[in-house]
């Protein structure tokens, strides 16, 4: 991971930068001559030894122009950044149409998750749905069904809100045991995004549910036809069903052109490309929400309905992916949250949970979404275990891995939230560890 | 120019005075947007099934009609027993393993309702090619599954009114979440002995690579490939690639120049035959057309192009 990060040649760089110059503008730069001859044979000649560009050097991309407006009509990240991807891993899943990747929340700065890098979650792959013509239907027990164009949809009072999307098997690959040597695996099924659309009891305004609708089927236009049973009280309470997402329309991954959004649940029931909400007298039992999103318990019995996302935090400087250097001067930083609300407080160990000591919270603190904590740090050398534990504001206090399994067992898969360690080594590498 | 300003003008005090005859809808609950959904495009849409048996549509399948149309359409992925192929799901077996270390959750052993096993036959499987079973298919299948795992018998006929009378096994097993069902304390000080800490290491070499990946293959078809090549692309990322990406079930691999090569010793047309007919080698199980049936011959021959020239 560190050796992408390391700077480039100037060789290469240069290089790279030529055949980046649009086929036209090349061949006058080449005409003209000069400079960036020059510089080239400059850096073959310097080798692998970085120099025109630092000072007391003038860089090359001060000595030229750049490229103009609307050359990338919708705007990528610099090609120094390409090793911010969603990544997967590949033997979870039997193939990768009905599979999940996770955000490289180990590059992500604040709290927003960039929409390209927001985790996928797909139980048949993303259908390309042409918005003119999906519908959402809504009946059931209702006074008047409905059926919305997306222009209907947009048509209702909108509302934005910044909430976490998490999936509950995040971390559930280490029920069992330290696996993943790296924070995008061991916690990157989540992300963050400011959503807007509108309030799903609106809608049910709209139909005018009857007395004896309590339960809700949500469905998907997918191969999936992903579908979940949402209690009344949740539609009633903050679900949104949303169509743009951090500014732009949801991408398809995300469930273009709208999905149902229910904020601190479980991600399976904000229902992608929904198409149809029926309204019922009871829940409907579907396949993601018996066979699949319920927790196994050691006694062989299961949990049914665990939507809530439970507090939770990571470490998320230093990683296996951010190790530290020489001693000195660090910041301690991660990320916390909680599916019931606020985070209050966030500890952090760095002697395996023998003390603690309260982080800041910093940014912006909202419920149900990502926050940041950060504690300074001078680092002498030592070797420690580094922890993090989330309050959120109901008192709720993280759990223990050993805590959590007392409980649970190891067989549950989905809901892990456990305080996790990293083992600081004394050249600074950081190790996925668990403390017994 | 002037013309168009003009113009604007006169839209915008049009707009103007219609606004003012417009009540804004604040304060009100109904906004009167969407159009009522007719009987028949709820119909069309409603296919959810309930475990009381709300929303099944009349018919009904025998075990014995569901056998050759679940080794047909499932057991390329799930195995002719409901064992599972691969890392695809299985379905059959585990009966009192909930409790083992290595729980084996299937129909029989986990799900609590048959129900269940039908909507989801009908709304999502098989998976190459979803919503595309008949009523009479999805009874079968769904028969045939209960009979693997030896909750019906092989004479039984499932049917809109006794799907719902059928126990499953695990059905007592679930209840309602329960949590928090933890009670850690924020303690500061002193909160544990340093001396009984034990680390546990992670294991080695499952991590995946995350070096940036060397430029992937492009995506594009490449210019010397066969047009039918070309053309089957599409049909390999949507339908094919399921099992001819892995080779579950005997599948050939998509580029396997020395697998494809002994099909090939038939010719290339016995080849497509079989794809879009369907074939039982000694190797493996071809459903007709891959069970996508919604794909035309054109599109299979394509595809089958597609996985011989690929590199």
């Amino acid at each position: 991971m560190s050796e992408s990060k390391k700077p480039q040649s100037a060789k290469t760089y240069l290089a790279d930068l030529a055949t980046h110059v649009p086929t036209s503008s090349r061949r006058d730069f080449l005409k003209k001559g000069v400079k960036f001859s020059t510089g080239l044979a400059a850096a073959t000649v310097a080798g692998e030894a970085i120099s025109d560009n630092l000072p007391p050097n003038i860089p090359s991309w001060s000595k030229s122009l750049g490229t103009g407006v609307v050359s990338t009509p919708y705007g990528v990240p610099s090609k120094f950044e390409d090793d911010v991807i969603r990544r997967t891993v590949e033997w979870l899943t039997a193939d990768k149409i009905s599979s999940i990747s996770m955000s490289p929340i180990q590059e992500l700065k604040g709290i927003i998750t960039p929409n390209g890098l927001v985790f996928e979650r797909y139980h048949a792959g993303v259908p390309t749905v042409n918005p003119e013509e999906h519908r959402l239907m809504i009946h059931g027990l209702v006074d008047n069904p409905l059926i919305f164009t997306m222009d209907d949809l947009m048509r209702f009072p909108s509302e934005s809100v910044i909430n976490f999307l998490e999936c509950p098997a995040n971390g559930g690959m280490e029920w069992r045991g330290p696996q993943m040597e790296a924070l995008q695996f061991t916690h990157g099924m989540i992300s963050c995004c400011e959503w807007t659309g509108v309030r799903l009891s609106t809608l049910l305004a709209e139909v005018g549910v009857q007395t004896k609708g309590k339960w809700i089927l949500a469905e998907g236009a997918d191969g999936a036809g992903m579908s979940r049973s949402i209690p009344m009280d949740k539609a009633l309470d903050d679900a949104l069903v949303v169509y743009a997402q951090n500014g732009e329309k949801l991408r398809p991954e995300q469930g273009y052109p709208v999905r149902l959004f229910n904020p601190g649940w479980e991600g399976n029931t904000s229902i992608k490309w929904l198409r149809r909400l029926e309204i019922g007298d009871k829940p409907w039992h579907h396949r993601e929400e018996t066979s699949k999103y319920t927790d196994l318990m050691p006694d062989g019995r299961s949990r049914r309905f665990s939507y809530e996302q439970e507090a939770n935090s990571v470490i998320t400087s230093p990683c296996p992916e951010n190790p530290w250097g020489q001693k000195g001067s660090y910041e301690i930083e991660g990320l916390a949250w909680s599916g019931r609300g606020k985070i209050k407080h966030v500890d952090v160990s760095i002697d395996g949970g023998v003390t603690w000591r309260p982080a800041r919270l910093k940014g912006l603190v909202l419920s149900k979404a990502l926050t940041r904590f950060s504690l300074p740090f001078k680092w002498d050398g030592a070797p420690g275990l580094l922890q993090s534990r989330a309050i959120d504001e109901t008192g709720y206090v993280q759990p223990t891995l050993n805590q959590l399994r007392d409980v649970r067992g190891t067989n549950s898969i989905y809901h892990k939230n456990s305080i996790h360690t990293w083992q600081l080594q004394s050249n600074g590498k950081i190790k996925n560890v668990q403390l017994k | 120019m002037f013309s168009l300003n003009k113009l604007l003008i006169t839209l915008t005090l049009t707009a103007l005075v219609s606004l003012s005859s417009v009540a804004f809808a604040a304060d009100d609950t109904h906004y009167g947007i969407g159009e009522k959904a007719t009987a028949e495009q709820i119909a069309g849409w409603d296919i959810d099934v309930r475990p009381d048996g709300k929303g099944l549509p009349k018919g009904q399948g025998s075990v014995m009609q569901g056998e050759a149309m679940y080794e047909a359409k499932c057991a390329s992925c799930h195995g002719l027993f409901g064992e599972g192929e691969g890392r695809w799901p299985p379905l059959a077996g585990g009966e009192d393993s909930l409790t083992e270390d290595r729980p084996d959750k299937t129909v029989g052993s986990y799900w609590p309702y048959a129900s269940t096993l039908w909507d989801y036959i009908n709304r999502a499987m098989p998976f190459p090619a979803p919503q595309s079973l008949t009523v009479t298919e999805v009874y079968a299948i769904t028969a045939y599954v209960l009979y693997l795992n030896d909750l019906v018998e092989d004479d039984f006929v499932l049917t809109q009114t006794n799907l719902a009378s059928i126990k499953m096994p695990n059905e007592q097993n679930f209840y309602i979440d329960n949590r928090p069902d933890t009670n850690n304390t924020r303690c500061m000080k002193n909160c544990k002995d340093p001396s009984k800490i034990v680390v546990i290491q992670s294991l080695r070499g499952i991590t995946p690579d995350q070096e940036t990946e060397t430029a992937p293959e492009s995506s594009e078809a490449k210019p010397n490939l066969s047009e039918a090549t070309i053309a089957g692309k599409a049909t390999y990322d949507t339908s094919c690639f399921v099992c001819h990406g892995s080779g579950i079930a005997g599948a050939p691999k998509i580029g396997d120049k020395e697998v494809w090569g002994k099909r090939l010793g038939a010719g290339m047309d016995t080849v497509v035959k079989h794809a879009i007919n369907g074939y039982v080698g000694d190797n493996g199980v071809m459903p007709p057309k891959g069970g996508n049936l919604t794909l035309s011959d054109e599109d299979v021959k394509n595809a089958v192009h597609y996985m011989v020239e690929a590199q």
